[in-house]
């Protein structure tokens, strides 16, 4: 044996240990972050759930909180005003989101940059600061849509406006106001990912913009769209901020448990019953785990390679 | 890496710089522990308090806190719970979870605050029977003593009485040659004349959170009435009830009682200013901050009158809308307590007089009758009303149905809900007064209540 | 219908050309209406999201009753912005205030503890495939997806199983969470960071810790900045959270605080008792109050705006 080929043996040796190690490179990195995904992202789900199929002393209830939770006279209801308003605030987004999109992405330049930015402007008072602006927006005595108010919607009092059937679409409307413009951003990236040679070839073969952006594009986006609609009837499933100040401003004159997590909320807080505000809160939590699944699944944007 | 990293550099040190500035200059900017009225740092030796109080009430709150400054306050601003809030549930649950941060003494707006805050689950309420003196409470009306005790003991002392009076514009009424209605018949064939010849002129609001107590507490309607078994009634077919509601639907489809609320936003532009109130069934506390400040109605036209009654009826029985009780905590004992009781005493007994551009002068009647008499007669010598309302307001505290019992949950949210709400869009009273009852019902239900119809 | 043979272009095959010039007159036809009608559109929408912020910038200028007699977009004067200005610093003693001032703490400090446990994080993820980093990515994954609104309430029984209730931790804690960080650090790292760089290092000599600190650290400003601005804006607006968990207004950041305002003064929210007399914080001192608590983030979406619309291009696609 010569000396060379013990080193190479060793060399090699050791390369063959080092793997495993090379491996494990990444793993000091992640560990500053991991009590945070685990003490605040699955304990809370885990603790919920147990929270839910107990009761009040700690015995086992199954699905009793569930099925009472159900029967409440505030649960259907609470869940219809969510559906709905998610509803109407989705169909804005694939209309007038992908529109948007679609219309800025037509002429791409220093304009419909400028359009994008102060479309994404009211993104910054997400929260509190925007229902509180459009309270006074839907004032018709000092909103600059006064006009609107009073000469189409025929409301000249503040207290007609929030009345029940108008609600969702009131709320849809602040979601919009703040979202949207972020989904632009969004959608025009995603736009932003079509080949230039295939918009030129359909300009070549006299295609019209609008051809263009229908035939053309919408197809290409179809995922986006999917993606942007899924995580949207997540989110807008759990909506609190909005009605619940509403509830403030028109001093308590709509429901206070019109939304999911406002039942929740009254039934933790007003009436003590931790066990039914989680088995509601479970509720709600599916609700997002089903919507995170289907994105993980359906696409290999977020793959984990 | 393109040049990003430069465009940020360069914005986003402006940025950081910016933040810091901001961040040094606010935090450095509030005080130590948050909020206080204190005076001159005298240090504690008189003790320590925190006051939960709601707006209205703070400036006589400021005032203890500057006519003792060995006290040292910390007054937090909250709700108060009004119009049905449920704010005082959810900050007591936080601190029996917590164990510790209970508010020595809460101010709420709300009557029925000290009903569930002294139950399980919250058990907040002290018994303020020998912490306040006898003395003291000798002062108090039965009636008042009577809507804080629960099974024999004390559980708050209310601020203010708040009996239900009809204010009238006496120049209008003598213009249009109306005379002082004494019964609701009355009330109502004047307002069936208005709408004949004087459209625009108002008689009552029924979108104030609280009209249910306006028109049905004083018409002795069963909406809220304890039984002796702790059953609760809620009867919304009683003749009192119906009587009523046939008497309103038809003002109601007139426009002479309208569905909006003294409280809204464009009250003042659209009858305030405009002084298209004629009559207006309303609290005691309207009297100056609600008549003159926050409905603008011009000076020299509004006074109280007497309640009214129904039909032929001899005993008139009106309605109450507040109170203002103050809590003391439970969890406080010794010399700690005593502060406290002495707290809401000082509170209670300080006699300030109108206008209520002078400090802490008081909005309403003052429960205590050592000094009622005496803001009474302020009342009488303002200049604003056309006549002295004082008569009917002393008039009308004994006139108070008993029969509406304080409830653990709040029926305001329903009333605003169901009854304005329902207004707003349609004209159905009956429909929507149904539908209000059946709410106060799973209310109750949900609250633990068993209710008897 | 006979068209008369177009112009040839000279070495252009004719077929292209006769497509070529009718479909230049197609859009020439077109474009002029066609683009009029875009611009009208696009103007008509930015009108709609920007006329709010705009006659919420003017509204201090303005009295309350000048709010409602005068056009909702004139100006007022400077003056009725230091009255109203007063009138909010009065209020309840500077709480607003405070409520600023914990809003910076909530959202700097729940941003430091983000910066630093999730740009490492995602550095980790992409550098090395070890065992259980599918399930860290996974885990991640789905719970930056759910919303966060749906674990306020587990996340409040959680605090309060812990005695964590009434403590700033039980705020600060969960605003130090942002898996979308997490992700958005892991694909930076996988895609936008030579391989190269990193084994140049460690030939050199350095171990992972300097490696990350000396080569990739300094390449990854523009993520960094990228988490900041995400993570900073979502902690200073976040409602729902800060709202159940604290336990007294005092710890309140501004948009809980802004709620409180709204429920406390008598001009919106009247007590039985009145007393709007006494209290003047009407609406111009609420818009006032709206502009101070958006002020931070408005700035910080001001300046981040140019590489924010790269990186979330950037961010969004991953070739």
């Amino acid at each position: 044996m010569s000396s060379i080929s013990v080193e190479a043996t060793l060399a090699r040796g050791l390369r063959h240990l080092g793997r495993p190690l090379r491996r494990l490179r990444g793993v000091p990195f992640i560990v500053p972050y991991l009590p945070f995904l685990i003490g605040l992202g699955i304990v809370p789900m885990i603790m919920a759930l147990e929270l839910a199929v107990t009761n009040f002393d700690g015995s086992w209830s199954g699905l009793g909180n569930f099925v009472a939770t159900f029967n409440d006279y505030r649960f259907m209801p609470a869940a219809v005003d969510v559906l709905l308003y998610t509803g109407i605030w989705m169909a804005a987004l694939v209309v007038l989101v992908v529109g948007l999109a679609l219309t800025l992405h037509a002429r791409a330049n220093k304009v419909s940059a400028a359009f994008r930015f102060l479309f994404y402007l009211p993104g910054a008072l997400a929260g509190a600061a925007s229902v509180l602006v459009w309270l006074f927006m839907l004032s018709p005595d000092v909103s600059p849509w006064g006009f609107i108010l009073r000469g189409v919607f025929g409301l000249h009092l503040f207290s007609e406006v929030p009345l029940p059937q108008n609600l969702p679409f009131i709320f849809a409307t602040i979601a919009f106001w703040t979202g949207a413009g972020g989904w632009i951003v969004v959608m025009y990236g995603a736009l932003n990912t079509i080949p230039h040679e295939i918009e030129e070839a359909a300009k070549l073969d006299g295609a019209g913009p609008i051809l263009i952006a229908l035939r053309l594009k919408l197809p290409m986006i179809q995922k986006w769209i999917g993606y942007m609609l899924i995580l949207t009837f997540a989110t807008g499933t759990q909506v609190f901020v909005e009605p619940w100040l509403m509830n403030i401003a028109t001093l308590q004159g709509i429901n206070p448990d019109w939304s999911m997590n406002q039942y929740a909320y009254q039934l933790a807080f007003v009436y003590y019953h931790f066990n039914a505000a989680a088995a509601v809160s479970v509720d709600l939590l599916l609700v997002g785990l089903m919507a995170a699944a289907v994105i993980i699944t359906r696409t290999q944007l977020f793959s984990a390679d | 890496m393109k040049s990003t990293a430069g465009i940020f550099g360069r914005s986003g040190r402006t940025v950081v710089a910016l933040a810091a500035l901001m961040s040094i200059g606010l935090v450095a900017g509030h005080s130590a522990e948050g909020v206080s009225a204190q005076g001159p740092h005298a240090g504690c030796s008189g003790g320590s308090l925190t006051v939960y109080t709601d707006s209205v009430r703070k400036p006589a709150v400021d005032a203890y806190v500057t006519a003792h400054p060995d006290v040292c306050v910390r007054v937090t601003v909250w709700s108060g719970d009004g119009n049905g809030a449920t704010e005082g549930q959810t900050d007591i649950e936080k601190w029996n979870t917590a164990g510790s941060g209970w508010a020595n003494v809460m101010f709420s707006e709300q009557v029925n605050d000290p009903i569930w805050m002294n139950q399980a689950p919250f058990n907040y309420g002290a018994n303020l029977n020998g912490v306040i003196s006898a003395k003291v409470l000798k002062n108090w009306s039965k009636t008042s003593l009577a809507q804080c005790t629960v099974a024999g003991k004390l559980i708050c002392l209310q601020d203010n009485l708040a009996p239900e009076v009809l204010w009238v514009n006496t120049h209008l009424m003598k213009k249009f040659h109306y005379k002082v209605p004494h019964t609701w018949q009355q009330w109502a064939a004047i307002g069936k004349d208005v709408a004949k010849h004087h459209k625009g002129y108002i008689i009552g609001t029924l979108g104030d959170s609280y009209g249910g107590w306006l028109f049905y507490w004083a018409n002795q309607c069963h909406l809220e009435s304890l039984q002796s078994n702790g059953d609760l009634m809620i009867n919304g077919k009683d003749k009192n009830c119906t009587e009523m509601t046939n008497l309103l639907a038809p003002l109601v489809a007139d426009g002479t009682v309208v569905h909006s609320s003294v409280f809204d936003s464009d009250f003042p532009k659209t009858w305030g200013k405009t002084d298209k109130v004629l009559m207006l069934p309303g609290a005691t506390w309207y009297a100056l901050s609600i008549l003159q400040s926050t409905c603008e109605i011009p000076s020299g036209q509004m006074t109280a009158a007497d309640p009214l009654a129904w039909g032929n009826n001899k005993t008139v029985t009106t309605g109450q809308v507040g109170g203002g009780p103050w809590i003391i905590s439970r969890h406080d004992s010794g010399s700690q307590l005593a502060l406290d009781a002495s707290f809401v005493v000082w509170e209670t007994t300080q006699f300030n007089p109108l206008p209520l551009s002078n400090p802490n002068a008081r909005p309403g009647l003052p429960a205590d009758a050592a000094i009622a008499k005496s803001w009474l007669a302020s009342l009488n010598k303002q200049k604003y009303f056309s006549a002295p309302p004082g008569p009917a307001i002393q008039k009308a505290v004994g006139e108070v149905w008993s029969g509406w019992s304080i409830v653990t949950y709040s029926d305001q949210p329903y009333w605003s809900t169901d009854v304005k709400g329902g207004l707003a869009q349609g004209n159905s009273l009956g429909s929507y007064f149904s539908k209000y009852v059946g709410d106060l019902v799973k209310a109750a239900q949900a609250a633990g209540y068993t209710v008897k119809k | 219908m006979d068209t008369p043979a177009p112009p040839t272009l000279a070495g252009s095959p004719p077929e292209l050309q006769v497509r070529f010039t009718r479909g230049a007159r197609r859009l020439l036809r077109w474009s002029t209406i066609g683009l009029a009608i875009r611009f009208a559109v696009l103007v008509a929408f930015a009108l709609f999201f920007i006329v709010p912020i705009i006659w919420l910038l003017l509204a201090p200028t303005k009295s309350d009753n000048a709010l409602i007699f005068s056009s909702p977009l004139a100006f007022g004067d400077f003056h009725h912005v230091w009255v109203a200005l007063g009138h909010l610093g009065a209020w309840s003693n500077d709480l607003f205030r405070v409520w600023m001032g914990n809003s910076l703490l909530y959202a700097f400090g729940g941003t430091g503890i983000v910066l630093a446990t999730a740009i490492p994080a995602g550095y980790g993820l992409a550098l090395s495939r070890f065992p259980g980093r599918r399930l860290v990515l996974s885990m991640t994954l789905v719970v930056m997806i759910m919303p966060s609104a749906a674990l306020v309430i587990p996340i409040f029984l959680e605090m309060n199983a812990l005695h964590l209730i009434g403590n700033v931790l039980s705020i600060m804690l969960p605003f130090g969470f942002f898996p979308f960080g997490v992700y958005l650090a892991y694909i930076y790292f996988s895609t936008a960071v030579p391989r190269e760089l990193l084994d140049a290092s460690r030939v050199d000599g350095c171990n992972e810790l300097q490696t990350f600190w000396h080569v990739a650290l300094p390449l990854s400003v523009p993520i960094v900045a990228l988490v900041f601005f995400f993570s900073f804006v979502a902690n200073w607006n976040n409602y729902f959270l800060p709202e159940v968990v604290a336990s007294s207004s005092t710890q309140d950041p501004v948009q809980v605080g802004l709620g409180l305002l709204l429920a406390v003064t008598p001009s919106f929210n009247p007590a039985p008792g009145g007393g709007a007399a006494q209290l003047p914080i009407h609406r111009p001192e609420l818009a006032l109050a709206i502009i101070i608590a958006v002020l931070p983030v408005l700035l910080v979406f001001l300046f981040s705006q140019r590489f924010l619309v790269r990186g979330l291009v950037q961010g969004a696609t991953k070739e």
